[in-house]
């Protein structure tokens, strides 16, 4: 875009102090989660461990159930993107492909509502699992993030681009409308699929004030929400905390390592839709 | 409108006809798989989001507690409260300064960044992907990171402010600096996804606009504020609400970084989110949380608004 020199080399220094300013405070959570409690409080504090330890993670463990809480926290997030790859993907299917009274005002339904965050409309959400006895449950938890009005639209937009005429071939060969979307759709929108999954992950195992507001057995904690209490009770215990935030950083990273084309792409093409 | 049905009255053929004719374009159109699709979906959906959202409403108008059996119908007394709660005033101060702060230095931040991107476009992926690290990671561990580094006694900001002569600062514990520090936090946490829509938006302005420009004499400068950012005024205009609507509804990485019951040496930085859960879920007062809520939709809702009528006047 910008040819000249002097701009190029200001965008490399800009850049690359940007670059230092995203990594670095994550580096440094990592090199703290292997410091014995010493070298934590050393002043002046050291970059890299002088002898790295796994004894953060080991009283980390000894503390808290944290294993459980990833576990509970996978559930929940693999849960939670099942039901959204589903119903996104079929909800989108429906809405691209289908000529139905209301088609209109029904998705416009579901994309005003899209924005609004889960904040303002929890306390209902609450109410309604506290009457049928459903709190701290795994039900409970996953209920909320079971649909994702985004992902609904952002699949009809994929979707839409599939030629009718291909779907209008395998009806002809006599395919059922279950058939087409299992075999057809599914299979060439899968890219897109794959993002709204990742999207879906991510937010199930990030999400914080649901599970602390639906949970308050410690075994039904999730990670996050673990990791919150125990920084809480424990704030001069930096080893611990820090070997806790990176238990809960590095699923997203491999998510993120493994899927990073699929992410972009999504971003891409959907990110100035919404 | 009475001519039709006399018409159809007086003749049952025509009448039957028609009906196998509609009966036969549903099923072109696959109602029935339609029906058994899209109503689960739905049904889910009105569930989950419809119901909760005016349900919110409706409890707003409430004394409601959820311990007790009697939940009076209070008219517009919530609402009559928000106006006298200290509390809630300050939250609500904090979260407009906090994110009109974050949305401004994170936006202009992201634009600057892409823009200059494009002007070393090889390595803009790698960048890319060293700045979408912190998106990745969750409020939470985030806040925490940013913890340790604010640290007033072993924190490593004020060990690299220590060598320019800068004396220890309680970053969270100053209640005018833990402003700065939670919008720090928000900037790193949020920019890296905004550089990445920014990008795309970047690379779909035609290259021959600009070669143009050049060749007319324009500089840089002129080349962004002319081209550039005109074209990029509907890419802003829908960050500026995403990151808006993210800033206000701040609150794991404000109920990690201030006080806790545990006495975690911190001030007490109020937000509209933490006063919800307050008042929702610590004391059960939910139909006064409720009209926080709505003060909340009401926001979002004007934003929204705000979007649409710009989009519509282009």
């Amino acid at each position: 875009m910008f040819e000249e020199r002097s701009i190029r080399i200001a965008a490399w220094a800009a850049c690359s102090t940007l670059a230092l300013f995203t990594v670095l405070p994550f580096v440094w959570i990592v090199a703290t989660a292997f410091k014995t409690a010493n070298e934590i409080n050393m002043w002046p504090p050291t970059f890299l461990p002088h002898a790295p330890t796994m004894e953060n993670f080991h009283q980390l463990l000894h503390e808290t159930p944290f294993l459980r809480y990833i576990f509970n926290s996978l559930l929940i997030a693999v849960g939670s993107t099942a039901s959204i790859m589903l119903t996104s993907s079929l909800g989108g299917f429906v809405f691209a492909k289908y000529r139905f009274p209301l088609r209109g005002p029904l998705f416009m339904m579901i994309l005003a509502s899209a924005i609004i965050p889960l904040e303002a409309y929890m306390v209902p959400l609450y109410i309604m699992v506290f009457k049928v006895h459903m709190l701290n449950t795994y039900a409970a938890l996953i209920f909320p993030l079971m649909i994702m009005t985004f992902g609904v639209f952002f699949m009809r937009q994929v979707i839409m681009s599939i030629p009718d005429d291909l779907l209008e071939a395998a009806r002809i060969d006599g395919a059922s409308e279950l058939w087409i979307y299992l075999r057809i759709v599914v299979y060439l929108s899968n890219s897109g699929l794959m993002a709204i999954g990742v999207f879906a992950f991510t937010q199930a195992w990030a999400n914080f004030i649901w599970p602390l507001v639906v949970v308050s057995s410690g075994d039904m904690y999730t990670t996050e929400l673990g990791l919150a209490e125990y920084q809480r009770a424990f704030f001069t215990e930096y080893g611990p905390i820090a070997a806790g935030a990176v238990i809960s950083i590095v699923p997203m990273l491999i998510v993120f390592a493994l899927l990073r084309r699929h992410i972009m792409q999504g971003i891409a093409t959907s990110g100035m839709k919404g | 409108m009475s001519g039709a049905t006399q018409h159809l009255a007086a003749a049952p053929f025509a009448r039957r006809s028609q009906l196998r004719r509609s009966w036969a374009q549903m099923r072109r159109n696959h109602i029935g798989f339609v029906v058994c699709a899209l109503g689960p979906i739905l049904a889910l959906f009105v569930l989950i989001r419809i119901y909760p959202i005016l349900e919110t409403i409706r409890l707003s108008f409430y004394n409601y507690n959820i311990t007790q059996r009697r939940n009076p119908f209070v008219g517009l007394s919530n609402y009559i409260r928000l106006f006298d709660d200290d509390p809630f005033r300050t939250a609500l101060l904090n979260t407009i300064g906090f994110s009109v702060l974050s949305v401004i230095v994170t936006l202009a931040l992201a634009l600057t960044i892409a823009i200059l991107l494009r002007s070393i476009e090889h390595t803009a992926a790698t960048f890319e992907l060293l700045f979408y690290i912190p998106v990745v990671i969750p409020w939470v561990p985030a806040a925490v990171i940013w913890k340790w580094i604010y640290d007033p006694a072993y924190g490593a900001l004020n060990y690299v402010l220590s060598g320019f002569g800068v004396a220890r600062l309680g970053w969270l514990q100053e209640p005018t600096l833990i402003l700065y520090a939670i919008v720090l936090v928000s900037v790193w946490k949020l920019v890296g996804y905004f550089i990445v829509i920014y990008g795309v938006g970047l690379r779909s302005i035609p290259e021959e606009l600009l070669e143009a420009a050049s060749l007319d004499g324009a500089t840089a400068w002129q080349k962004v504020v002319h081209i550039v950012l005109p074209l990029m005024r509907p890419i802003i205009l829908f960050t500026v609400v995403t990151c808006t609507i993210i800033c206000f509804n701040v609150f794991a990485p404000v109920y990690v970084l201030t006080a806790s019951s545990q006495g975690a040496p911190a001030y007490d930085f109020k937000v509209v989110v933490g006063e919800i859960y307050q008042n929702g879920f610590v004391f059960y007062h939910m139909g006064y949380a409720g009209a926080q809520c709505v003060v909340v939709l009401l926001f979002v809702m004007s934003l929204l608004a705000v979007q649409f009528l710009a989009f519509r006047e282009k």
